[in-house]
C-alpha cells in the first residue's frame, strides 16, 4: 500500500508488517511518533503485540532482551539521551546473543540541549555489538525495517540490531512510500524460530558467570556473528529486491560510481544530499561519484578497498565528531583502507545538532578537497569564534561580575 | 522539481498547508515532500514550512533556499521571507489586499502575487480558536500555482477532513477562491531584485516593519 507519511508512523507500520509481537518503549524526542502509532495500532486492534510501558529506556532495553529470550519477535524504538541511558543493557542484548531489531533516531547529546540531529548518539554506541544501519529515505526506512529482522534472526548471526534514521530529516518529514501488506512480509519474513527460549517448564540460567577459561570465546564468537552478518545482509536485500522489486543497497550503495574520479563517502541523509551534490558536479564535467555507508557495524571493509581503489581522493563526511582525534567514519575508512591504497583521504564535518547541509556546500568542500585545498579535518558549517569558548578565565570574570 | 517555502506564524497552519499540498501532489502519483523547520513552537513565533513536488523520488534533504514560489501567510514577514532567499524567476505570494501588495510590490520592486486568504476565511465564518483559517484558501492558491494537482483532487483531500462538519461547504468554497482568486500587483515587468539582507530592517523576531 502507497501512502504519504513521516519517517517515524512509516517504521511504525513497517513493525506491524513485519509481525513484531513485543514493544517495550520510552518516549523521547523525535522518535515519541514511533511508539505512539505502535500504541495506537495495538489499541485499535490493528496489530497484535504486547506493549509494555517502561519507566526508562535502561528497562526498556532490559524488557526488549527479557522478550526476545522467550523466543518471540521484539521491537522497540529510542534516541539521544535514550540510546545513551541504555548503553549497559545494549552490551547486555548483544553478549547474551539475542536477536532484536531497536529503530534510533539519530539526535544530538547536550548539553546545550538540542532534539535536532546529527549521529553522535549512535557512533557512541559503536563497541556494544549491535549492528548498525544508517537509511537514506523512507522507502529505505520501511524495506530496511523488515530486512533487519531477517538478519538479525538468522543463526549465523543473532545480534541486535539498530536502525539508524535522521531526526526530523526523515523521522518528521512527509514523503511517499509503499508499506508492503503482512502477507507479502510473511513470504519474506518468517516467524522467528529460535534455537532455544527461556521457559519456565524448563528452568535454565543463561547468562551468568563465565569465568577468563570460556570469557574471551564469547567475545570472539560475537565478532564471528558480525562477519557472518555481512553474507546475510547481502542475501536479505538481495531477496528483498527478487520479492519486491526495490533495492537500497546491502552493506554500500553506489551513486556514478563506475567512472567516478573523485568519491564523496557518507551515511544517512546526508548521501542522499550528496547525490544532488555528484549531480552537480557532474554538471561542470567533474566526474565525482558517492559510495554510502548502509552498514557501520559490520564495518564493509572490503566494499571500501574495492570502491575506493585508484580513485584521485576522497571526501569523508561525518555528522560525528570523536574528540580528541576526528570523525568517526573517517577514521573508519582511513583503517579499512590501511595497506590497500593511497588516495588522499579528507574529512568534513557538518550537520552538528541539526545544522541544516545543503549539496551546494557539500560540493563546494569536494571542489576543495580534489584541488588539495581542504584541511585533513575540516569543520564545514562552523566557525567558533572567543564567544563560543568557554574558557576557566571567562567563568572567573563571570563569578567577578555577579560578586559586585 | 517544484519548490516551495511557507513563512507564518504559529497558529496559521503553515505546517498543515505544506502537508495538505503534499497530498495534493501525492494524490495524483507525484513524489512529495512536506517538512517544517521545527524550532519554538509558539503561537505567533515565525514558521517556516516547505513542500518539494517532483515526478522522480526527491533526493534533496536540505530545506527550501531558492524555492519557485515564496509564500508569506503574514504580511508583515514578507521582507524576511524575501532576504531568505528565492530563485530569479519564483514568485512572491502575499497574503494581503491590493493596497498592501502594491506597495510591496514598489517596496521590493518586482511583481507580488497575492490574495486575501484571511479576508476569504473570514467572510465564510472559517476560524479555528480565535484564528481566520488561511491555509484553506492558500490550499488552494498553492496548488494551481505549483501545478502540484488539479482542483478535483484538492477537493477530495478537503472532503476527507471536513465532509462531517457543519460548514463544509464553507471549506470547498474558501479552496475554491484561493484556487481561481490570485492577482498581480506590480507593472508585470518581471521579478526585480531582492536587495541585500540590511536593507529589511529585520528584527530578532523575524517581524519587519512596514514603512509607508
Amino acid at each position: 500500500m502507497r501512502l504519504l507519511e513521516t519517517g517515524n508512523h512509516l517504521v511504525a507500520l513497517a513493525a506491524n508488517a513485519a509481525a513484531v509481537e513485543v514493544v517495550p518503549a520510552y518516549p523521547i524526542t523525535p522518535q515519541t511518533q514511533i511508539i505512539e502509532k505502535i500504541a495506537d495500532l495495538i489499541a485499535e486492534g490493528k496489530m497484535d503485540a504486547e506493549y509494555i510501558p517502561v519507566e526508562s529506556e535502561h528497562s526498556a532495553c532490559a524488557a526488549l532482551v527479557s522478550a526476545s529470550l522467550t523466543g518471540v519477535r521484539a521491537f522497540s524504538a529510542t534516541s539521544s539521551h535514550g540510546l545513551a541511558y541504555m548503553h549497559e543493557m545494549l552490551h547486555y542484548a548483544a553478549g547474551i546473543r539475542v536477536p532484536a531489531v531497536m529503530a534510533n533516531v539519530n539526535r544530538a547529546l547536550g548539553p546545550g540541549w538540542n532534539i535536532w540531529c546529527d549521529h553522535q548518539d549512535s557512533i557512541s554506541q559503536r563497541d556494544t555489538g549491535w549492528l548498525q544501519v544508517y537509511v537514506a529515505s523512507h522507502q529505505e526506512t520501511v524495506d530496511t525495517v523488515i530486512q533487519a529482522f531477517r538478519i538479525t534472526e538468522d543463526h549465523s548471526v543473532l545480534l541486535p540490531l539498530m536502525l539508524n534514521l535522521d531526526a526530523f530529516v526523515l523521522s518528521h518529514t512527509y514523503m511517499d512510500a509503499d508499506i508492503p501488506s503482512r502477507e507479502e512480509v510473511a513470504r519474506f519474513l518468517p516467524p522467528y524460530k529460535p534455537l532455544w527460549k527461556l521457559d519456565p517448564r524448563k528452568p535454565v540460567t543463561h547468562g551468568s558467570v563465565v569465568y577468563p577459561v570460556d570469557f574471551s570465546e564469547t567475545r570472539q564468537s560475537m565478532q564471528l556473528g558480525q562477519e557472518s552478518a555481512r553474507a546475510i545482509i547481502e542475501k536479505a536485500a538481495d531477496e528483498f529486491r527478487d520479492m519486491f522489486g526495490r533495492y537500497h543497497g546491502a552493506m554500500v550503495e553506489g551513486y556514478m560510481l563506475d567512472d567516478a574520479e573523485f568519491l564523496i563517502v557518507a551515511m544517512g541523509s546526508l548521501a542522499a544530499e550528496s547525490r544532488v551534490a555528484v549531480d552537480a558536479l557532474r554538471k561542470e564535467g567533474k566526474a565525482a561519484g558517492l559510495l554510502r555507508v548502509r552498514f557501520f557495524r559490520p564495518f564493509p571493509i572490503d566494499e571500501i578497498r574495492k570502491c575506493c581503489a585508484g580513485r584521485e581522493g576522497l571526501l569523508v563526511i561525518d555528522r560525528d565528531y570523536s574528540y580528541g582525534m576526528e570523525g568517526a567514519l573517517f577514521t573508519e575508512v582511513k583503517a579499512a583502507l590501511y595497506g590497500h591504497g593511497s588516495e588522499p583521504v579528507r574529512n568534513l564535518i557538518v550537520g552538528i545538532g541539526g545544522r541544516d547541509v545543503t549539496y551546494e556546500l557539500i560540493a563546494e568542500n569536494v571542489r576543495k578537497a580534489w584541488d588539495g585545498a581542504l584541511d585533513e579535518i575540516t569543520w564545514g558549517d562552523a566557525h567558533v569564534t572567543d564567544a563560543h569558548e568557554v574558557t576557566r578565565e571567562l567563568l572567573c570574570e563571570f563569578e567577578e561580575l555577579l560578586d559586585q | 522539481m517544484f519548490e516551495i517555502r511557507v513563512h507564518g506564524l504559529g497558529g496559521q497552519g503553515a505546517v498543515t498547508l505544506c502537508t495538505w499540498v503534499a497530498q495534493a501532489g501525492y494524490s495524483v502519483d507525484k513524489h512529495v515532500q512536506a517538512f517544517p523547520f521545527f524550532g519554538a513552537e509558539r503561537r505567533g513565533a515565525p514558521v517556516k514550512a516547505f513542500v518539494r513536488i517532483d515526478d522522480k523520488p526527491i533526493d534533496l534533504r536540505s530545506q527550501v533556499y531558492h524555492p519557485d514560489l515564496l509564500v508569506v501567510m503574514s504580511p508583515d514577514l514578507t521582507g524576511l521571507a524575501l532576504s531568505e532567499g528565492i530563485t530569479p524567476e519564483g514568485r512572491l505570494l502575499v497574503n494581503a489586499g491590493s493596497e498592501l501588495a502594491e506597495r510591496f510590490a514598489e517596496r521590493f520592486s518586482r511583481d507580488v502575487y497575492y490574495i486575501d486568504a484571511t479576508g476569504i476565511a473570514l467572510d465564510l465564518g472559517l476560524e479555528f480558536d480565535g484564528m481566520p483559517m488561511v491555509n484553506l484558501p492558500l490550499l488552494g492558491t498553492l496548488a494551481n500555482q505549483s501545478g502540484a494537482a488539479p482542483l478535483e483532487s484538492v477537493l477530495e483531500i478537503i472532503h476527507s477532513i471536513a465532509s462531517k462538519r457543519k460548514n463544509s461547504e464553507a471549506y470547498d468554497t474558501a479552496v475554491k477562491a484561493g484556487w481561481n482568486g490570485v492577482q498581480i500587483a506590480g507593472d508585470g515587468g518581471g521579478t526585480g531584485q531582492v536587495p541585500p539582507d540590511g536593507d529589511f530592517n529585520t528584527s530578532r523576531t523575524g517581524v519587519t516593519p512596514i514603512e509607508p
